[in-house]
C-alpha cells in the first residue's frame, strides 16, 4: 500500500506526541519522584513507534523501541528522575523528533542514532532488575525491534488482551475502530491506550481517531477549510443579490426564500469560522522546553508560567504566531531576565519569571510575553536613537511608543551597541513585520530594573471581520471594526496641528487626521463639508481617519490579491460587496 | 506547446495590433468585468475584478501596450477580459483586449523568431506569425505581466 499520502498526518500525529513527550519531562523534572509523566511517556512514545512501523519508518520504529524499553523499565523500577537520565531522555526525545521529520521526507537513510541508541541501551541495561549488560529485563530486548511490517506489539498489562485487526478492505475503519474502543472502554478497559498504539488502525479510514477515549475529531487540511471560506464568501455574495432582487419583486414568497437564505448562510459561516478556531496550546506548548534549555545554557534560573492555553485564534494567525512568539521568549531569557547573583544584588528573587499569556480583548486576542528582568535602559537607547537620527536630537526622554520603534529598526541593536540591553532588537522587526502581516500590533512597556512586557494583539480571525463600509469619491473602502474606537464628525470636533498633521483634540488627547481622498489620490468630486472620521486605536496610538461618507457596517470575507507593484501598503485584503464589485480593505496598522 | 511542434495561440485585438498568447495559458475568456481601482497601482492596471469569489487583477491591455485608447471605451462594458496564467501558472492575471479573433493550431515553423516591430517593445515579443495576410506577434505574456505584478 502507497503510504506516502498519509505522511503528513503522520508527521502531525507524531509532533502532537513528541510535545506532549516535552512537557511530561518537563514535569518530570520538576517532580523527579512522581510517576505519572513516566507512564504518560511510555504511551506517547509507544504510539510512535506504532505508527511508524506501519508507515515503515524502520529507524524511527527502532529508536522508539529503545526508548520505550527503556521508559519501560524506569516505570517497572519506580526510578526517580535523575538529570543524567532526563538528559538522557530529553535528547532521545529530540533524536527521535529528528527522526521523524527526515524520514517523512524520503531521508531516513541519512539518520545518524547510533549514539543516542547506545546510550538507551547502556542506561537499559544498567536500570533491569538483573542489572547484566546482556539481561535488560521482560520482552524488552533491544537488539530485536520489530520488523517495520509486523502487528505492533502489544504491551503486557493486567487483565485481557483483546487484538483487533481490521481488513485492509473493511469500509468505514475509523468508525468501527471506534465502535471497538467504545465496547472495550463499556467493559472497563483502558480505552486511552486502545486506538493510538494497541489496535492498528488500518489509515484507510477517512480521518484517523486521535486516541480512542477522547473526544471524537478529525483532522482537516487547513486549504479546506479555506476553500469552504471561499465559498461561503460566494454565497453570501448571492444572498445579497436574492436580497435585492426580493425587494424589487415584492414577492412574499421570494422574501420568505431570502430570509431563510439569509439565516442559513449566517449559521454556515459562523460554523466554519468554529471550525478554524484552535486553541493557542497548540502552539504554547513547544515552549516550555525552549525557555528551559535555553535558561540551562545561560545559566540562569527562570520559572516559565502560562497563560491562557484555551484562548481560541484562527488557525492561519497561529500558524504564524511561532517564530515571533520564540523570537520574544528567547529576548526575555537570554536580554531580560538577570543572572541569579544579579537579582539577589538587586533584591529579587534569584528565580527569574516569564509569562506568557493569551486574554480575550474585544474582537481581539491579546499575547503578552512578560519579564521580570532588567527592563530596557532607555538613557543608553536615547543615546542610540539620537545617534541615528531616529529621535528629535532634543528629546529627553523616549515614550513606549517611540521605544518601541527604535527598538524595531532593522538590525537596530546588535551585540556591540547598548551594552545592557544588547541584542534587545534583534527580532524585533522580524516580530513587528510578521504581526503587520497579521493585521495586528505590537506594543511594549519596560521599567528599568522591573521587566519588559511585550504584548501582541491580533484579530480573532482573518477569515472574516466585522467592518465599516467607508466612501471615498465613487469608491468604497472596508475598515475593520476591531480597531474602530469611535466615529465623530469633521466640524464638530476642534482641530488643531501638532507636529505639521493635521489633529483633531478629543476626550483631551490629540489624533492625528489622515485625509483618506489624499492618500488614495482620489479627485472626483468635492468633499461633503462635514465628512465622518472614523478613529482608529491600537495600544496608545489613535489616528482619526477622513472619509467622505459611511455606508454601514457589514461582515465581509477577507480575501487575498496579488497586490501589483507599488500598490499603497495601506491594504490588509480585498472583499466582494454584495452587489459583486470587490472593495479594497484598509490595514488598521498601515494608518497609524 | 506540445504534440510535437504544434502550437495552439489564441488571437486578439488590441487597438491596432493583432496579438497571440499560447493557448495554454490562457485560463478564460471573460466579458469586460467591473473594476475596483487599486490605489498606487501603475497606469496599466485597471483594477480587482470578482470572477466567481476570486479576487483578479485586471491588466487594461491597450495601455500595456501602449496602443491609443479605443474610442468606443468609457471606462466599462467595452472588449473581453483574457484571465492569463503567469509565472509557470502560479498567479492568474486578467489582460482586457479589444477582441478575442480566433484559436489557432499552427506548426512552430510557420512563426518567426522574435523580430522588430514597429510600434511594440521588442523585448515583448516571442515570435511573429501571419494569419490571412496579416501579421500577428506572440506576446512574451511573462515578460509583460511579471513586472507589473512584482511585489
Amino acid at each position: 500500500m502507497d503510504l506516502s499520502q498519509y505522511a503528513e498526518l503522520f508527521l502531525a500525529e507524531s509532533r502532537e506526541h513528541l510535545t506532549a513527550c516535552n512537557q511530561l519531562l518537563l514535569e518530570w523534572e520538576k517532580h523527579p519522584s512522581g510517576l505519572a509523566p513516566v507512564g504518560g511517556l511510555f504511551r506517547a512514545v509507544h504510539t510512535v513507534k506504532g505508527m511508524a512501523a506501519t508507515m515503515g519508518y524502520a529507524r524511527v520504529t527502532d529508536l522508539a523501541h529503545r526508548m520505550e524499553s527503556l521508559l519501560d523499565l524506569l516505570r517497572r523500577g519506580a526510578h526517580p528522575a535523575t538529570d543524567e537520565l532526563l538528559q538522557l531522555l530529553f535528547r532521545a526525545r529530540d533524536a527521535l523528533e529528528h527522526a521523524v521529520e527526515l524520514s517523512v521526507v524520503g531521508r531516513e537513510r541519512e539518520l545518524e542514532v547510533a549514539e543516542i541508541v547506545a546510550d538507551l541501551d547502556h542506561a537499559a541495561s544498567r536500570m533491569a532488575p538483573g542489572g547484566g549488560p546482556h539481561s535488560p529485563g521482560g520482552r524488552a530486548t533491544p537488539s530485536t525491534p520489530p520488523r517495520p511490517d509486523s502487528p505492533v506489539e502489544l504491551e503486557p498489562a493486567p487483565g485481557r488482551l483483546v487484538q483487533v485487526t481490521l481488513r485492509p478492505e473493511a469500509p468505514l475503519k475509523g468508525g468501527r475502530a471506534l465502535l471497538v474502543v467504545k465496547k472495550a472502554q463499556g467493559l472497563g478497559a483502558g480505552g486511552d491506550e486502545a486506538l493510538g498504539s494497541g489496535a492498528r488502525v488500518e489509515p484507510g479510514a477517512a480521518g484517523v481517531l486521535e486516541g480512542g477515549g477522547r473526544s471524537r475529531h478529525i483532522r482537516v487540511a487547513l486549504r479546506r477549510l479555506d476553500g469552504l471560506m471561499d465559498l461561503i464568501g460566494e454565497l453570501v455574495t448571492a444572498r445579497g443579490r436574492l436580497n435585492q432582487l426580493a425587494a424589487e419583486r415584492r414577492d412574499p414568497a421570494i422574501d420568505d426564500l431570502a430570509i431563510q437564505v439569509s439565516r442559513l448562510s449566517s449559521d454556515l459561516q459562523a460554523e466554519i469560522i468554529q471550525a478554524r478556531m484552535t486553541p493557542v496550546w497548540q502552539v504554547f506548548d513547544r515552549f516550555p522546553r525552549l525557555v528551559r534549555d535555553l535558561a540551562r545554557e545561560l545559566g540562569k534560573q527562570v520559572a516559565f508560567r502560562v497563560e491562557g492555553k484555551e484562548i481560541e485564534l484562527d488557525r492561519a494567525i497561529l500558524d504564524e504566531l511561532g517564530d515571533p512568539l520564540m523570537h520574544l521568549l528567547r529576548n526575555a531569557v537570554d536580554h531580560g531576565i538577570e543572572p541569579a547573583s544579579e537579582r539577589r544584588r538587586r533584591g529579587k528573587q534569584p528565580e527569574g519569571e516569564v509569562v506568557l499569556s493569551a486574554a480575550r480583548e474585544r474582537a481581539s486576542v491579546a499575547i503578552t510575553v512578560t519579564d521580570d528582568g532588567r527592563g530596557i535602559d532607555r538613557a543608553k537607547t536615547l543615546e542610540r536613537a539620537k545617534r541615528d537620527g531616529v529621535v528629535d536630537p532634543h528629546a529627553d526622554t523616549l515614550t513606549h511608543d517611540q521605544l518601541l520603534r527604535v527598538l524595531a529598526r532593522p538590525g537596530f541593536s546588535t551585540a556591540e551597541t547598548v551594552t545592557s540591553v544588547s541584542g534587545r532588537g534583534v527580532g524585533i522587526d522580524v516580530v513587528m513585520t510578521r504581526l503587520r502581516a497579521l493585521g495586528g500590533t505590537i506594543d511594549i512597556r519596560s521599567e528599568p530594573g522591573k521587566g519588559t512586557s511585550f504584548a501582541l494583539r491580533l484579530p480573532v480571525t482573518l477569515a472574516i471581520v466585522r467592518a465599516i463600509i467607508a466612501s471615498v469619491g465613487s469608491e468604497r473602502y472596508a475598515l475593520p471594526l476591531t480597531y474602530v474606537a469611535e466615529t465623530v464628525e469633521f466640524g464638530t470636533v476642534k482641530t488643531t496641528v501638532v507636529e505639521g498633521r493635521e489633529a483633531i483634540v478629543l476626550h483631551d488627547r490629540v489624533v492625528p487626521l489622515v485625509h483618506l481622498r489624499r492618500l488614495l489620490g482620489v479627485t472626483q468630486d468635492a468633499p461633503p463639508p462635514r465628512s465622518p472620521i472614523i478613529v482608529l486605536e491600537m495600544g496608545e496610538r489613535r489616528t482619526g481617519v477622513v472619509v467622505d461618507g459611511m455606508l454601514g457596517q457589514q461582515e465581509i470575507v477577507v480575501k487575498g490579491f496579488d497586490a501589483p507593484a507599488g500598490t499603497l501598503p495601506v491594504f490588509s485584503g480585498a472583499t466582494i460587496m454584495a452587489d459583486g464589485v470587490p472593495a479594497l480593505i484598509l490595514d488598521a496598522g498601515g494608518l497609524l | 506547446m506540445s504534440d510535437a511542434g504544434v502550437v495552439r495561440l489564441l488571437l486578439f485585438r488590441v487597438g491596432t495590433l493583432v496579438c497571440a498568447a499560447d493557448a495554454e495559458r490562457v485560463r478564460e475568456i471573460l466579458p469586460r468585468l467591473e473594476t475596483t481601482r487599486i490605489p498606487g497601482a501603475p497606469p496599466p492596471v485597471a483594477g480587482l475584478v470578482n470572477v466567481r469569489g476570486t479576487l483578479i487583477t485586471v491588466v487594461e491591455g491597450w495601455r500595456a501596450l501602449r496602443q491609443p485608447e479605443p474610442p468606443a471605451s468609457n471606462g466599462t462594458h467595452h472588449g473581453t477580459t483574457v484571465l492569463l496564467e503567469v509565472g509557470g501558472g502560479r498567479k492568474v492575471l486578467g489582460f482586457t483586449v479589444d477582441e478575442v479573433v480566433d484559436l489557432l493550431a499552427l506548426s512552430a515553423e510557420a512563426l518567426d523568431r522574435r523580430q522588430a516591430l514597429p510600434g511594440i517593445d521588442p523585448t515583448l515579443v516571442r515570435a511573429v506569425g501571419r494569419r490571412a495576410g496579416q501579421l500577428f506577434v506572440v506576446l512574451d505574456t511573462d515578460a509583460l505581466l511579471t513586472p507589473i505584478l512584482s511585489s
